[in-house]
């Protein structure tokens, strides 16, 4: 406390009088309302993790610790046939992010102009967001069943030899990952409205005057200002697609090769009762979540640092091409 | 500021790691002078006793119709003892993460996943085994070094339910009257062979789904595990002493009995097509109203699935049979696994009023509220009648898991998870059989043979044999 900075011309101060300034105060008060908010993240945020992180070193299960076995929890999540194949069924998630994004931003584009009934649009497409996933999940459960509501929609328009959504291996995780793309494609276009919101309107008029059409004015003056977004939607994403867990296990319950990294792992931990090995995953999948960050970080760097350096002779040639 | 910041982050951070370290582990457990389970007298020991139970079920769907009735009758007898009921959907789950606290509540279900020896760490023993396993079924179901820590709420018997109507239409029935009056029609199947040809002829003579196999809702499947013990082997000693012990227990057997036999009977019927068109398609709620209906020929579930089927429409109450499992042993003589449903338990942290109180209304409830007659379970008192739902497993030998010996007490769970094959506990693998049916990426052969291996290392670490 003592460190405070105090400015060196006053007369030195007693603790208690320090206490007493503007500046104590200030920093007293900060600390009392801080200190509810970080001792509950601490109990509910930190204090699980460093256990979890503890607990991946043991063979034990919810009640009971068998004995200490080093890295060998580690080793089982590389080796088992299981664990670490299970987040191949992750690159079907993270290209559906892709989709995901580039569609709430076409979404959002076309919303954030004058269109008829906009605002009736904006609320449709961010409902799903607010239902419960597991809802969301017993909706497509019943949506996708043969002979229930997808088959008869398409009955209606002339299909009528479609395929077992959720059985037939070659399709139900791309289903499922539509199912996702559903659910959460409202939180990406809200955002990206917002964003788009705070872009001058007269970028847009001087636009306008050189003649430039829809998508030159998107992708020269919406893309480059809200790119910050949309990297930070891409980042969620990504680590969304790493730790699929409801659509999965609501859905199928991992049947049928639809078995995420989460649903074995919660197999492992529930039902198996192999909580360290579990943890162990856990921290694996830290471990991949933070480092896919890290890299969408520096490739921001970069694109930033093109952007800043003097328009180069890149652009020109590329314009000139045209 | 910012260094200011930072020390407090920290300071916070250790007085939570210092006092969460310290409050590991539960209260202390208060003295208990009182007298035992079995010594007291419901209606006459007590009566003024004054004390608030809170009551912890899985049987969400009783909470406010049955249990509130009964809670009525009991508190005729004790006036002062109020007692709350909590239902909870997701129970044993749950309830395990509920019991790292002392103050959970008074009285709960034990949840299985609990071992024997670690009960004494939540739950308090009611009285000794000897004083209870003449008088009660199943008493050492939750039983541990002679001492009793859970009472059985109800008793299960495990068989196939079956609609008597579609059964007759195919020409089966368990009626011995029809069977002398009609010689076209034959009794009910007996061997896997003869069940898999009962299956067919429902296919083939009526409109019903021979077999539902409740899939989607995946915890129905795991059903298929609690006949590999009693029905299939006839050995009490088969599930929790032998099996973890025994290698390739998957294996087939030569005279037609063992798991091998029950996963198999699963595993042909959905190849010969006699169950629903899409697996992934079925339904939980949605099947009650059709086995009641008799769109439904036959379902695998235990006895206490026969009042549910029973219940969409009482006056097809009648047509709802249960059937002992079709494996016949070697003698020829046909054997049905048994055991108790989820048991009562008492919080070791409760105070000596809140025992005897909870015992009180756990003793009144097992011998004085019919619930296991009610609910169609096998009786927990013995001598007691058997519900009309039983009345094919007349005469059938009811086969209850031995406990395994106290060295052996975790062997079975240790095996089980190790083996991460999750017999009784897990539902997948037994969906397994079904999706490698619909899917062709395997056969029933490939699945036994990775289950034995599995197991087999499993054994080898936890049961090694010189």
């Amino acid at each position: 406390m003592s460190n405070a900075p105090t400015p060196a011309a006053k007369p030195k101060l007693t603790f208690v009088q320090k206490c007493k300034t503007m500046r104590g105060q200030q920093i007293i008060c900060t600390l009392v309302f801080l200190f509810v908010p970080l001792l509950l993240l601490f109990t509910f945020t930190y204090l699980p993790f460093f256990k979890m992180v503890q607990f991946s070193f043991y063979d034990r299960d919810y009640l009971r610790v068998r004995e200490f076995v080093g890295l060998r929890n580690y080793m089982d999540v590389f080796t088992r046939s299981d664990c670490f194949q299970a987040l191949k069924l992750s690159l079907y998630y993270m290209v559906g992010s892709v989709f995901q994004i580039s569609l709430a931003l076409l979404f959002a584009t076309i919303l954030s102009f004058k269109v008829r009934g906009s605002k009736f649009f904006r609320g449709a497409l961010y409902f799903p967001c607010l239902i419960c996933g597991i809802a969301v999940g017993f909706i497509f459960k019943f949506f996708l069943n043969p002979g229930f509501v997808l088959d008869t929609l398409l009955g209606w328009i002339g299909i009528t030899n479609t395929p077992n959504w959720l059985e037939n291996q070659a399709i139900n995780n791309i289903v499922l990952v539509c199912c996702s793309l559903w659910k959460y494609i409202g939180q990406n276009i809200v955002l990206f409205i917002g964003a788009i919101a705070s872009v001058d309107p007269t970028l847009y008029e001087a636009a306008d005057l050189d003649g430039a059409n829809a998508w030159q004015r998107f992708k020269s003056i919406i893309v480059p200002s809200i790119r910050t977004i949309v990297v930070l939607n891409l980042i969620l994403s990504i680590s969304g697609a790493l730790s699929v867990f409801e659509m999965p296990y609501v859905v199928t319950n991992g049947t049928f090769g639809t078995s995420t990294y989460f649903v074995v792992m919660n197999k492992l931990a529930h039902t198996d009762m192999k909580v360290g090995l579990a943890s162990a995953m856990a921290v694996v999948l830290l471990v991949l979540i933070v480092l896919v960050t890290i890299v969408q970080k520096l490739v921001e760097k970069w694109l930033d640092y093109r952007e800043n350096r003097p328009h180069d002779y890149g652009v020109t040639k590329k314009e000139a091409a045209k | 500021m910012k260094k200011a910041m930072s020390l407090l982050l920290v300071l916070v951070m250790l007085t939570g790691l210092l006092t969460a370290c310290g409050g590991g582990g539960g209260g202390k457990e208060p003295e208990y002078n009182g007298p035992s389970y079995a010594a007291l007298k419901v209606g006459e020991d007590y009566t003024d006793l004054s004390a608030e139970l809170r009551v912890i079920t899985q049987r969400t769907d009783l909470v406010d119709t049955t249990f509130a009735e009964y809670v009525k009758e009991f508190n005729k007898l004790y006036p002062n003892i109020t007692i709350s009921y909590e239902g909870i959907t997701n129970y044993q789950d749950d309830m395990t993460a509920r019991l790292s606290s002392s103050n959970w509540g008074d009285i709960c279900m034990l949840p299985t996943n609990i071992l024997l020896p670690d009960l004494n760490l939540y739950f308090h023993p009611l009285c000794s085994l000897d004083e209870l396993k003449d008088v009660y079924n199943f008493a050492s179901n939750r039983a541990f070094d002679n001492k009793v820590y859970g009472i059985p709420s109800t008793g299960n018997a495990q068989g196939v339910i079956y609609n008597k109507k579609v059964a007759e239409a195919a020409g089966y029935t368990s009626d011995q009257a029809k069977l002398e009056a009609d010689p076209n029609l034959k009794p009910m199947p007996k061997t896997p062979d003869e069940f898999l040809q009962f299956l067919q002829d429902i296919k083939d003579k009526t409109d019903a789904i021979p077999l539902y196999t409740n899939f989607a809702d995946s915890w129905p499947m795991g059903a298929w595990d609690a006949y590999i013990g009693g029905c299939a082997t006839g050995s009490a000693d088969w599930m929790n002493i032998d099996m973890p012990q025994t290698k390739d227990p998957f294996a087939k057997r030569s005279d037609g009995t063992g798991p091998y036999e029950v996963y198999n009977i699963l595993y042909q019927a959905v190849s010969r097509k006699l169950t629903e068109d899409s697996p992934t398609a079925t339904n939980w709620e949605g099947c009650k109203p059709m086995m009641n209906r008799g769109e439904i020929g036959v379902m695998v579930l235990g006895s206490w699935a026969v009042i549910q089927m029973q219940e969409p429409d009482m006056n097809n109450a009648a047509d709802i049979g249960y059937m002992p499992f079709p494996i016949t042993q070697p003698g020829g003589e046909q054997t049905a696994a048994a055991g108790a449903d989820y048991c009562f338990g008492v919080n070791k942290y409760d105070s000596e009023e809140g025992k005897i109180a909870s015992m009180l209304y756990i003793k009144w409830f097992t011998e004085s509220s019919n619930f296991s007659f009610d609910q169609g379970g096998v009786p927990i008192i013995k001598g007691s009648p058997y519900p009309d739902s039983l009345v094919e497993f007349e005469g059938i030998e009811l086969i209850e898991d031995t406990q395994a010996p106290t060295e052996l007490a975790d062997l079975q769970p240790n095996v089980n998870r190790e083996s991460e094959i999750g017999v009784n506990t897990d539902n997948t693998h037994v969906q397994r059989i079904v999706e490698a049916v619909v899917t062709g990426n395997e056969t029933l052969e490939d699945i036994i043979n990775d289950w034995n291996s599995r197991w087999n290392a499993a054994v080898d670490r936890y049961a090694p044999q010189s």
